[in-house]
């Protein structure tokens, strides 16, 4: 056992005094071409990131963009099949669109219901509660556990029976309309539904703290003046919280519509009837099924959907996001 | 300035020495000489081998009181009496067929890997593992001959007519029974006389308020069903997979009218709520299919009465499913003669300590009843006959390279829709059966 630690324990030094020679390198290298001693010595100190950018970001994106356009099926080397994995894709993949029907519907109803409530949350947090730094650490505590504890968590909530607690307490309710409480994860209509209340567990509490901070970020001065001029709440709320905040809102709306089109953990940690999410297939295709061209083919397609989706919030934002000292012209 | 480079050089330096220390606190990296099938100096492990060994890599996907067996039971003796060669262990529990998919993709795959029966034919046909069909013959070791192995079970590990692995256990499915349930209603227990109609009669006089006869949950296989009807999922020569069959439908349809129906079995939401094999072991449930390895004990540890029988006969045979696992060896192992030689003594080793062996020879009551710690003899050693009998119907999948694809849409588009109501057993098989067929091309 020791002598495997020290050989691993040679390893890693050895890989520190080989990142320090090419910082040595990088240094003296372009001193030699005549650059001054500061610059000279900021590069050199970025070697580092910029190697580990080059080697672990983007050389995998370059190669799963190759990988897109072969058969690569792990364990054989590649053949170039162009774009026939995109053509199957946006062709004839049914389980692709069904999965992404799933997934894009999970981001049209979290991304918007969660920045909701958190505002609403947030705003209640913001009237003055007395140990709010209380208040602020117990909605942000489910966002720091791990998605699959959150995931197996819900699985257990959402049981179809007496076990399953959110049955067990609404029983009453739909028993009032003569109905059954849904089987959640076990029946393919209510699989979506399932995943939505999950959803809102983490990002509910991590939306809501960083609302709170643009809220506390409000100037006061502004609800003042708008007080001094007979407004109430809601007006309030309307013409200065809600512009005030949409720098916030933008940011959590981008970042909510990447996260919701990536989701995973959850979906890999229960088992659903029939479709799961893409990024679900994807890893199914790659590390099960052993096509790994089609899945890295998968990953550039979702890659483009978040890309749309995204520029479409960042055009639109002109339109509703307001920063201050912005001139409109 | 040249100073003060300096100085920032060594605390990145530092810094990068403290990050890379403490990553390398989740992986203890196997020494470097021990690269496939290359000599290295022994390590780890137990045994002070000599320096000329050449150093084997097993990966499985034991968890820690498995891993702890096969080292003590049959790793420690190989390395100890083996001259050339010592095999090291690298359990992987979680994530197995990630892991070793990704090592082998790196080129960091170990010598040996375990795979479970639909697994060989896809990695065999991707060109991964070492074909052994002309090693095997030269060694003189009845593991080493595949004649000696059960022929239904030793097919797993054929992919074209040639041999990519080892057998070393082969589980036959039993029906094991709680005899107190069988006791309190009077009925008889059941033996190799039992067909479909006994059993499912049976299993309906066996359930009475929250006690069910029988339980299913896709466990044991629809697969064991359609081959007791006569059917087949995919024929032997791999070339189609005639569900549609009137003897695949009447195995399917058997196996729909036993799956979550109340008056013989727990339903879905029952089994998900107080547990599959659970229910069985708190004396809920009165038969239970389970492979032949299966213990039982109540949830405060005390080992029960239960016994075992065959499994009922089926219009055409009385057929069982048996999982079977296999040691197969990397394609780019450097030494294949002494690979195929230590292949042979790990399997030799394993089959003396997994039940059921797939070598015939080692099929018997006494090897059996020796593999079982001392906890379990008095459970098991009335168990044996069954299981011993069971053998001689046992038979594995037959499996395509493109299996896990083949057994998701199996499930996705047949038994899932089936057990749920979503369709007939024919409907359904004629509808997903050119599908299914596309994949074995």
């Amino acid at each position: 056992m020791f002598q495997w630690y020290a050989e691993t324990l040679v390893r890693y030094l050895l890989v520190a005094a080989a990142i320090v020679g090419v910082m040595f390198l990088t240094y003296r290298g372009l001193r030699a071409a005549g650059v001054r001693r500061e610059p000279a010595t900021g590069f050199a100190l970025i070697i580092p990131w910029f190697l580990g950018f080059l080697i672990w970001n983007l050389f995998p994106v370059a190669a799963s963009l190759y990988l897109s356009l072969t058969d690569y099926n792990v364990l054989q080397s590649p053949n170039w099949v162009g774009l026939a994995n995109y053509q199957q894709i946006l062709g004839s993949d049914e389980r692709f669109w069904a999965s992404l029907r799933l997934t894009m519907a999970y981001s049209a109803i979290t991304v918007p219901l969660g920045l909701a409530l958190a505002l609403l949350a947030a705003t209640l947090l913001n009237q003055g509660v007395r140990g709010v730094g209380l208040w602020r650490t117990l909605y942000y505590l489910p966002a720091i556990l791990p998605v699959f504890v959150t995931a197996l968590l819900w699985r257990l909530l959402l049981l179809p029976t007496r076990s399953g607690l959110v049955n067990s307490a609404t029983e009453p309710i739909w028993s009032l309309f003569g109905d059954s409480p849904p089987r959640w994860f076990l029946d393919p209509d209510t699989v979506l539904w399932g995943f939505v209340i999950m959803s809102f567990w983490g990002v509910f509490g991590a939306n809501t703290v960083i609302m709170l901070a643009g809220l506390k970020n409000i100037p006061k001065d502004l609800y003042e003046a708008a007080e001094v001029d007979g407004a109430g709440l809601l007006p309030k709320f309307r013409h200065i919280t809600i512009p005030q905040l949409t720098p916030t809102l933008f940011y959590l709306l981008v970042m909510g519509i990447i996260a919701g089109i990536q989701v995973f953990d959850q979906g890999l940690f229960v088992k659903v009837p029939q479709e799961n999410f893409l990024n679900v297939y994807l890893y199914q295709q790659g590390f099960t099924f052993f096509h790994m061209g089609y899945a890295s083919a998968i990953a550039w397609v979702m890659l483009v959907i978040i890309l749309v989706l995204t520029l479409v919030v960042f055009r639109s934002s002109t339109a509703w996001v307001y920063y201050e000292g912005e001139v409109k012209r | 300035m040249q100073t003060r480079f300096t100085r920032l050089a060594a605390i990145v330096a530092a810094m990068s020495l403290a990050v890379t220390a403490c990553g390398g606190t989740q992986s203890s990296s196997p020494p470097s000489g021990s690269s496939p099938g290359v000599s290295a100096p022994a390590s780890g492990g137990t045994s002070q081998a000599p320096a000329e060994k050449v150093t084997f890599r097993l990966t499985t996907w034991a968890g820690e009181d498995e891993a702890k067996e096969l080292q003590e039971i049959v790793l420690d003796k190989i390395n100890a009496s083996q001259a050339e060669f010592e095999i090291v262990h690298e359990a992987a529990p979680a994530d197995y067929y990630t892991k070793i998919q990704t090592a082998l993709a790196g080129g960091a795959g170990a010598d040996f890997l375990w795979l479970s029966q639909e697994y060989v034919a896809g990695y065999a046909s991707r060109g991964a593992l070492l074909d052994l069909t002309e090693l095997l013959p030269a060694i003189d070791a009845p593991t080493a001959k595949i004649d000696r192995y059960f022929p239904d079970v030793v097919n797993t590990t054929l992919y074209q007519e040639k041999v990519y692995g080892l057998p070393w256990i082969s589980q036959p499915v039993v029906l094991y029974y709680n005899p107190k349930l069988f006791d309190a209603a009077g009925i008889a227990y059941p033996d190799d006389t039992w067909d479909w109609d006994m059993f499912a009669t049976q299993a309906k006089a066996l359930t009475t308020g929250d006690q069910y006869g029988f339980s299913a949950n896709s466990w044991p296989p629809v697969h064991m069903f359609i081959w007791q009807a006569g059917g087949e999922v995919i024929t032997p020569d791999l070339a189609s997979s005639p569900i549609d069959s009137p003897e695949a439908i009447a195995g399917a349809e058997f196996y729909k009218s036993l799956i979550y129906n109340k008056s013989c079995c727990p339903t879905e939401d029952v089994l998900l709520e107080q547990g599959f094999s659970e229910m069985f072991k708190a004396g809920k449930v009165a038969m239970f299919m389970g492979g032949a390895t299966d213990t039982f004990e109540s949830a405060d540890g005390v080992v029960l009465d239960i016994r075992a029988a065959v499994v009922p006969k089926g219009p055409k045979s009385r057929t069982t499913f048996a999982w079977t696992g296999s040691t197969v060896v990397n394609a780019k192992v450097a030494n294949p003669d002494l690979a195929a030689k230590a292949l042979v003594a790990l399997t030799d080793g394993i089959q003396h300590w997994k039940i059921v062996s797939p070598l015939t020879d080692l099929a018997t009551a006494d090897v059996i009843k020796a593999s079982f710690p001392e906890k379990w003899k008095p459970q098991k050693d009335q168990q044996v006959d069954a299981i011993l009998a069971a053998t001689k119907d046992m038979r594995s999948f037959n499996v395509v390279p493109r299996q896990q694809e083949w057994d998701d849409l199996f499930w996705r588009e047949f038994q899932d829709l089936l057990y749920h109501d979503k369709g007939t057993a024919a409907d359904l098989a004629k509808a997903v059966r050119p599908k299914l067929e596309a994949l074995l091309k």
